[in-house]
């Protein structure tokens, strides 16, 4: 037995090593360094590791290579989507580090384990204890995503899988305010979340059956070589994307979504929604692109389905909905049926509009949950769209900005909406899915409508006694919310740069 | 057990461990009370476990025992002798039919799952893992060639999650105390200002039959005590009967009216 050690390009895998690392020495930190400095540590070293990182990505630019035993692989649109999630994390970490919205702390519940409405809770927050291990959470939950987009076997892919997972159920159960709501929506997320693991590890096993590897261009290879394809390989193609379908929230695995959006902390749902996204479609793209690329007329109308259904289903509960998170919670289901259609074209351009479609939402969503962090009443955030009559009127530019992220997400012209929805239209017409695309326009259409309905509330309605008021943040909750607001206009003015920095990613390394 | 054929022994195997294997875990989802449930998946994983060694992965089978059945079960039977559960399941559908769609849903689901793999494993034949226990040398060599070769990066990150679960169960579990601890003369003066039972408890009934801690003691005239029963058992239901001729005797007793030649038996 002779062993020879995996060759492995440190420098490629830096942007994760320099992430684990400061996970790590983060973890220690909360064992060692005294309660009084946590805070300051921890954000010291989290967003100098997002930082260092996003810069080693930018140094990695034009890497394309496979290393560590052919376990990652680092190519164009993978540093695009680890650059698209570690900014996004920087501005999602912003939004939890935001400490002067609420008047005792910051949106963490002081102890996850005391018991709601108890008196050690009471005393806790009085003493402005704060649960500093959401920051160790945070940096391994980015960990997990740059290594779900990077993963070119479905073992590591699981294991990134897992590791985006499980900090993400614990910091949803553990917001300050409506403490049973987030612990119910933590729990309903990791039920949900096991169970959709378990049919992704099944249909791995499936996979490996019929192709004797587990690596994707192996799989690729083995379903272009081999004289008949079984019906195996297709169940367990169906079971395997129900993993990253279920991250991104597609009909039918979508049931957690509302649940999960209301009730986490509204900094949280700000960095999942943009980056999980991200991560998800990342892997998606390359299991269905790279592993099964030559089957694409197997799983197109698997992906059609659930696109259509994620399109109406979404657009059309948003309609009803009351409570703003909720609603766009549902309005983040039909968003990622809009993406589907783009991924659905399984071509160049279908990968590079479904890449240019998660950048631009993922803006526009911190940004949005960083205006609803901000708009307070008495009993905290005030999610009833009722509170929210009339806020233009008080504080038009918060409004404004808030009223600039929905139009984008509607598509509007002149914001990254209007060009991300274009984008994939195109990339579908192009590929023969008209059909897909009038569904799509018309569910758009849906769509606009309860976003414009925001918008007219806050600006057209009057002003009640019920009505909140906004919260002036710090600079946290300030920069995120601006970059926001900068990259959806610079996105849907000038979309060109961007564009020509996605085709020149190139396509996945296989 | 060479490669490619299922010998007659292994066939009895996988039917006799495949049914023991199904069943434990039906009956894991089916029982009501939780220790069962945690009995029912310990038979479940042995099986699996016995079913990884004919299929030529000693290791896997082995670590399955040792990790699954011996630490991981133990430790939620411990969790649940420890804290103790209300055997009072809530069973109340808050959706309506969702007990019968999912029923349906899950018979169909497998339906299609069964047939369609029926189907497509129908002509294949097994290769088995003769050829890849032997490359390295034996199934233990051959799984360390791997986890350092093609899957080290998996096996690293692994450590991520680890961490995470470790801490995960830490910031839900862990109560800081922001109050100084309590002396043992305040603990005390506490108890006795509560006014209701100060001393300890009264230990479980022991009799010539029966010494276990579901055995209620009996009082002077008669009646149990509740108080000699740990309160999970009693929330469980789980309290022991006492036999009427016993409570009987003891009465006689308390009163002088009779001697002991009732307790010969």
């Amino acid at each position: 037995m002779n062993f020879t050690p995996p060759a492995i390009d440190y420098f490629a895998l830096s942007p994760m090593i320099v992430i684990f690392a400061a996970a790590i020495v983060s973890v220690l930190v909360e064992a060692f360094a005294p309660r009084t400095i946590r805070r300051f540590l921890q954000l010291l070293i989290v967003f100098g590791a997002l930082l260092t990182s996003a810069v080693l990505i930018v140094l990695n630019a034009g890497t394309r290579t496979v290393t560590g035993g052919g376990a990652v692989v680092i190519d164009g649109p993978a540093l695009v989507m680890m650059g698209t999630i570690v900014v996004l994390s920087i501005l999602g970490a912003a939004l939890m580090a935001e400490r002067s919205i609420d008047p005792v702390g910051d949106s963490f519940a002081a102890r996850a384990s005391s018991l709601p409405g108890s008196e050690d809770e009471r005393q806790l927050t009085q003493r402005g204890y704060l649960q500093t291990e959401i920051w160790p959470l945070t940096l391994f939950a980015v960990l997990g995503m740059l290594l779900f987009v990077t993963a070119n076997n479905l073992l590591l892919m699981f294991v990134a899988l897992e590791i985006i997972s499980l900090p993400l159920y614990l910091m949803t159960g553990m917001a300050r305010r409506r403490r049973l709501l987030s612990q119910e929506a933590s729990l309903k997320y990791f039920l949900l979340g096991v169970f959709a693991s378990a049919f992704y590890l099944y249909g791995a096993a499936l996979v490996y059956g019929y192709s004797g590897s587990i690596f994707f261009p192996e799989i690729a290879q083995s379903l272009t070589s081999k004289p008949s394809e079984s019906i195996v390989v297709f169940i367990g193609m169906g079971m395997l994307i129900i993993g990253p379908l279920f991250k991104i929230g597609a009909v039918p695995f979508h049931q957690w979504v509302p649940d999960v959006y209301q009730g986490a902390p509204t900094a949280v749902v700000g960095f999942m929604a943009a980056t999980v996204k991200v991560a998800a479609f990342g892997a998606l793209l390359r299991i269905l692109y790279v592993a099964f690329g030559g089957v694409r007329w197997d799983w197109d109308p698997l992906i059609w389905i659930v696109a259509v259904a994620s399109m109406i289903l979404g657009s059309i509960v948003a309609l009803l909905q009351t409570d703003i998170k909720r609603l766009l919670g549902y309005s983040w289901i039909a968003q990622a049926g809009f993406i589907l259609v783009g991924l659905a074209a399984a071509s160049p351009a279908g990968l590079e509009s479904t890449m240019f479609y998660v950048i631009a939402y993922g803006f526009a969503t911190v940004g949005t949950f960083a205006v609803i962090s901000m708009v307070r009443d008495a009993n905290g955030e005030a999610t009833n769209l009722a509170a929210w009559a009339g806020i233009g009127r008080k504080s038009p530019l918060v409004a404004s900005a808030l009223s600039l992220f929905l139009l984008g997400l509607a598509g509007i012209p002149l914001t990254s909406g209007f060009v991300s929805k274009f984008a994939v239209f195109v990339a579908a017409i192009e590929a023969g899915a008209t059909w897909l695309v009038i569904i799509g326009v018309i569910a758009s259409l849906i769509a606009a409508f309860f976003y414009v309905r925001i918008v007219v509330i806050m600006f057209f309605a009057e002003p009640t006694e019920q009505t909140a008021s906004v919260v002036v943040p710090s600079a946290f909750t300030t920069i995120s919310l601006s970059a926001g607001v900068a990259v959806t206009l610079i996105l849907g003015i000038f979309p060109q740069p961007v564009l020509d920095m996605l085709s020149n990613a190139g396509l996945f390394l296989r | 057990m060479t490669g490619g054929e299922v010998g007659t022994g292994e066939t009895i195997v996988f039917w006799v461990c495949g049914t023991l294997a199904v069943i434990g875990a039906l009956g894991m989802v089916i029982s009501r009370k939780a220790v069962h449930s945690a009995l029912f998946i310990a038979l479940t994983m042995i099986n699996l476990a016995i079913l990884y060694v004919a299929n030529s992965a000693p290791f896997l089978g082995m670590v399955q025992i040792i990790v699954y059945t011996g630490a991981v079960m133990m430790l939620f039977l411990f969790v649940l002798m420890v804290v103790g559960v209300d055997a009072s399941d809530s069973l109340i559908e808050t959706i309506k039919g969702q007990r019968v769609a999912a029923l349906l849903m899950g018979i169909g689901f497998s339906i299609l799952l069964i047939a369609g793999l029926g189907n497509g494993l129908m002509e294949t034949s097994s290769i088995g893992l003769e050829t890849a226990n032997s490359a390295n040398g034996g199934n233990v060599e051959g799984l360390a060639m791997l986890i350092f070769t093609d899957y080290l990066i998996a096996f690293q990150v692994t450590a991520a999650l680890l961490i995470t679960a470790a801490m995960g169960a830490m910031i839900l579990t862990h109560r800081e105390r922001w109050y100084p601890r309590k002396t043992q003369r305040e603990l005390s003066e506490e108890r006795f200002a509560a006014g209701t039972h100060p001393g300890q408890l009264p230990p479980p009934g022991v009799y010539a039959r029966h010494n276990a801690v579901d055995t209620p003691a009996l009082l002077p005239d008669g009646s149990t005590s509740d108080l000699s029963v740990p309160e999970p058992l009693r929330a469980r239901d789980d309290v022991r009967e006492i036999d009427t001729d016993d409570i009987e005797g003891i009465r006689k007793l308390s009163s002088g009216s009779s001697t002991t030649d009732e307790g010969d038996r």
